[in-house]
């Protein structure tokens, strides 16, 4: 554990730090909602701290099916990732410089931390939405998960759901740290640090 | 225009028919060939969700309103209610709309008008006229609402001379179509020619909103002001309306007022008008700036045109004036070079009450043979102008200047298309704009009997769509409408820009609602007035139960909290006359009197959603006398719950 990350590999590491530090502004995820009635779609984007699109157009009609009407305030996730964001972009500068084997594998682990527990709290947040519908409702209908990726029909609508950059880029970013600490892993020594 | 079926015999008789050499069309046939009429269905079939090119507004006469159709299926696609109530928007029931009509139920929309920048349409407002009541109101293209009625303007009595708009909307300019003793004075009908008058006015226009004023007056002789129309290019600043009767008669006008062979064109200088206004050369009248052209030399002259003309246009280029005589067979081109140069050089065989008249010979160019009872004349901006025939049923195409020394007037007749059956206006694509189309022309028919359904007396008006992109004009569709179209406007689509719903951030009524806990209902005991701020949405209002006691003013505050498109609620209450049809994003008042006790459901009346039959609620009229609990406070707050835990509190109940 006492391996130096030399030369270009300190600049993947920063790449990688850049590239999830920007993700805290881009969108994670996202879905769209399309019918007859409304043919150019509603939209939902989920940012990591905010959701944008027509919630108040989906809420009105989640409404009629009892489904917690969507808001910013009901996420604490939304509070959490752009955090997390933030310590796993400081991590990869901090193992630029540092340039440690484990400086590097720090970040590396609070990534696969930080990408566990989103897909966690997807999963659970999706299937919470579709399941825990209000009784008293309007319209009663079975208990459904909507999709995390890809198309699905509810009602009369289909809804495509899909990642985007906001969730792209931190893997990338990923990738490249577990690069860094591939290549020092196996090629650790003159040949590289030669170049310095 | 008067229904008068016995002049095509009077005509005839007078050995006027045979202009152009086209053969009748007998009624209800149609002349096309099966090749002619494939290609016909061809270019006006608009498939299921594709759009048309263009808006076609056209005036609904005593109907009030102004229809909206796409152009070339001629779909009716909207009705604009302006001078009478429309429950379909609600509009004439909310206490704004109410103000607006200003206790009138009815206009006679005859001459809509869009606003134009540097000549051309800028699909900002359009300006539409009311014949009956001198009024004139505006519509915001934004939302195709009426904005405002501006009106009774005083010194008119039937503003048929309208609505004129300037090249940059400065003004719209309107005429007297009656003259009569101002200032709500009598005179006697004998001392019509020298106690009775007629003016032409200038409303200003606010280049920002568009809101109208009444800018200046000028008083002209006791004619029957007809139709006008501005000036553009060498001619802006000028305007031209046309008159009957420069007799100066009463009694039966048919016989008294078509006794000379000339009437006159009013020639205005709009620009000089209006320095007149500024420096002070006006008296009021009425609280008007009244201008007196014989006291402000180069304000008006007079200018003789044949008898008894209706329409009066200016081409593209402005610089030709074309004035129709209906009871002559001619479309007689004026130069406005010349007019300038008559003025200039003081041709004048005359005066009217000490206006000039320019001496006819000085301003003409050609009279055109155009056909028998021609009314108006639209450009389509490649040389040719096009004149409706009333008598003769049937459009003329014919060549505008320059015209080659001693041309025969007969050849510049180039075409002739019969319509069904007498067409009073008609409109081209961009037709009085400094660029026409060229590409359509709508002929608004009057009696079009034997051409559809019968439908009983009352038969509709035949709308013709004629393709003028050829040499030769083709009909390629026919549309019946509601009474009683007479002009119109044919815009393209791309210049008007409307919005699909008024955004919440722009909402400046300080009654309106966009939460469910916002909504109450107040009463103020000592003026017996109870006021509410009604919240409504899919599929509910809030709140869905009010209480009032007999005898109170219910003025309710409805806000439609939707903001997407299409999604209208409506607020029409059982018994009460009243039902107002609210926009996504709008807020409207509507006010009534609760003068019976009883509970009086209300509910939405524009369908809204699966659970739009739902949408409902009671008004509560307690008997007098009878304690009330929920007087006191907000009553809101007993309904300001979710829609949720409202429901509970319905089934509990």
């Amino acid at each position: 554990m006492t391996r130096l990350v030399r030369g270009r590999r300190r600049l993947l590491l920063v790449t990688a730090a850049i590239m999830t530090a920007a993700a805290i502004f881009l969108p994670l995820w996202g879905m769209t909602l399309v019918s007859t009635q409304y043919p150019d779609g509603l939209r939902m984007v989920v940012y990591p701290d905010h959701i944008r699109g027509d919630i108040t157009e989906i809420n009105m009609l989640n409404h009629y099916i009892g489904m917690t009407p969507i808001s910013d305030g009901l996420f604490l996730e939304l509070r959490l990732l752009p955090i997390g964001f933030a310590i796993v972009a400081a991590a990869c500068v901090a193992a630029a410089f540092v340039r440690r084997l484990w400086a590097v594998v720090l970040p590396l682990a609070l990534m696969a931390a930080l990408a566990g527990y989103g897909l966690w709290s997807m999963t659970s947040r999706l299937y919470q939405f579709g399941h825990d519908l209000d009784p008293r409702a309007a319209i009663h209908i079975a208990p459904f998960t909507p999709p995390m990726l890809g198309m699905n029909q509810i009602a009369q609508f289909a809804s495509y759901a899909y990642f985007s950059w906001g969730t792209f880029l931190p893997l990338v970013a990923g990738a490249l740290v577990t690069l860094v600490l591939m290549s020092d892993v196996r090629g650790a020594g003159p040949r590289t640090g030669s170049k310095t | 225009m008067s229904r008068v079926a016995g002049l095509t015999v009077a005509l005839a008789v007078a050995g006027l028919a045979g202009c152009g050499g086209i053969k009748p069309v007998p009624p209800g046939q149609h002349a096309m060939a099966t090749a002619d009429v494939r290609n016909a269905a061809l270019a006006t079939y608009i498939k299921p969700g594709d759009l048309d090119t263009y808006y076609l507004f056209y005036s609904g006469g005593h109907s009030g309103q102004v229809y909206v159709a796409g152009v070339p299926s001629m779909r009716h696609i909207a009705t604009i209610p302006v001078f009478a109530p429309y429950p379909g928007t609600g509009y004439g029931y909310d206490e704004e709309s109410r103000r607006m009509l200003g206790g009138f139920t009815w206009g006679d929309v005859h001459h809509p008008a869009l606003s134009k920048t540097d000549g051309d349409y800028d699909g900002r407002w359009l300006f539409v006229n009311d014949n009956a009541n001198n009024r004139i109101a505006r519509i915001d293209l934004r939302d195709f609402k009426t904005r405002q009625i501006l009106g009774p303007i005083p010194n008119t009595m039937g503003n048929h001379g309208s609505s004129m708009v300037t090249n940059n909307t400065e003004y719209v300019l309107v005429a007297t179509r009656f003259s009569v003793p101002w200032a709500s004075e009598y005179a006697p009908l004998e001392e019509y020619a020298t106690k009775f008058h007629g003016a032409v006015t200038g409303i200003r226009i606010d280049p920002k909103d568009g809101t109208m004023s009444v800018g200046w007056q000028i008083m002209t002789p006791p004619f029957d002001w007809d139709l006008g129309a501005t000036g553009k290019g060498a001619s802006d600043g000028w305007a031209f309306w046309t008159s009957y009767n420069s007799e100066r008669a009463t009694g039966k006008l048919e016989q008294t007022a078509s006794r000379k062979d000339r009437d006159y064109i009013a020639v205005v200088n709009w620009k000089a008008a209006e320095q007149a206004m500024r420096a002070g050369k006006t008296a009021p009248v009425v609280g008007v700036p009244m201008i007196d052209p014989a006291k402000v030399p180069g304000v008006m002259y007079l200018l003789p045109c044949g008898k008894s003309p209706h329409g009066v246009d200016v081409d593209p280029s402005g610089d030709y004036v074309i004035c129709s005589g209906k009871l002559q067979p001619t479309s007689t081109v004026f130069s406005f070079a010349r007019i300038r140069d008559a003025i200039a050089r003081r041709e004048f065989s005359g005066n009217e009450d000490g206006i000039p008249v320019i001496r006819y010979e000085s301003a003409l160019m050609l009279e055109v043979p155009v056909g028998l009872g021609p009314l108006h004349t639209q450009f389509d901006g490649k040389g040719y102008a096009y004149t409706s025939l009333y008598v003769e049923s049937a459009i003329a195409k014919w060549k505008l200047p320059p015209y080659a020394p001693g041309v025969d007037p007969k050849s510049l007749v180039v075409d002739k298309i019969p319509v069904q059956f007498n067409v009073g206006h008609l409109v081209v694509a961009g037709g009085d704009t400094r660029h026409p189309q060229g590409t359509y022309l709508v002929a608004m028919n009057k009696m079009s009997r034997g051409r559809h359904l019968n439908v009983g007396p009352s038969i509709p008006e035949s709308s013709q769509l004629i393709d003028i992109t050829g040499e030769k004009m083709t009909m390629i569709y026919e549309a019946y409408t509601d009474p009683e179209p007479h002009f119109a406007q044919l815009v393209r689509r791309e210049v008007l820009k409307p919005i699909e719903f008024y955004p919440k951030e722009e909402s400046r009524d300080p009654n309106a609602v966009w939460q469910p806990k916002d909504a109450k209902v107040t009463r103020n005991a000592a003026t017996h007035t109870v006021e509410g701020k009604v919240y409504a949405i899919r599929s509910f209002y809030e709140p869905s139960r009010i209480q009032v006691q007999e005898g109170d003013t219910v003025i309710l505050h409805i806000t439609n909290a939707e903001q997407e498109r299409d999604e209208i609620h409506g607020f029409g209450i059982t018994a009460f006359d009243r039902n107002v049809v609210v926009d996504p994003g709008e807020t409207k008042t509507v006010k009534l009197v609760a003068r019976k006790s009883g509970v009086y459901p209300y509910y939405c009346t524009n369908f809204c959603s699966a659970l739009h039959q739902e949408m409902q609620g009671y008004l509560e009229v307690v008997p007098a006398g009878r304690m009330m609990a929920l007087y006191t406070g907000n009553q809101g707050e007993m309904h300001a719950a979710p829609p949720r835990d409202l429901a509970v509190q319905e089934e509990t109940q």
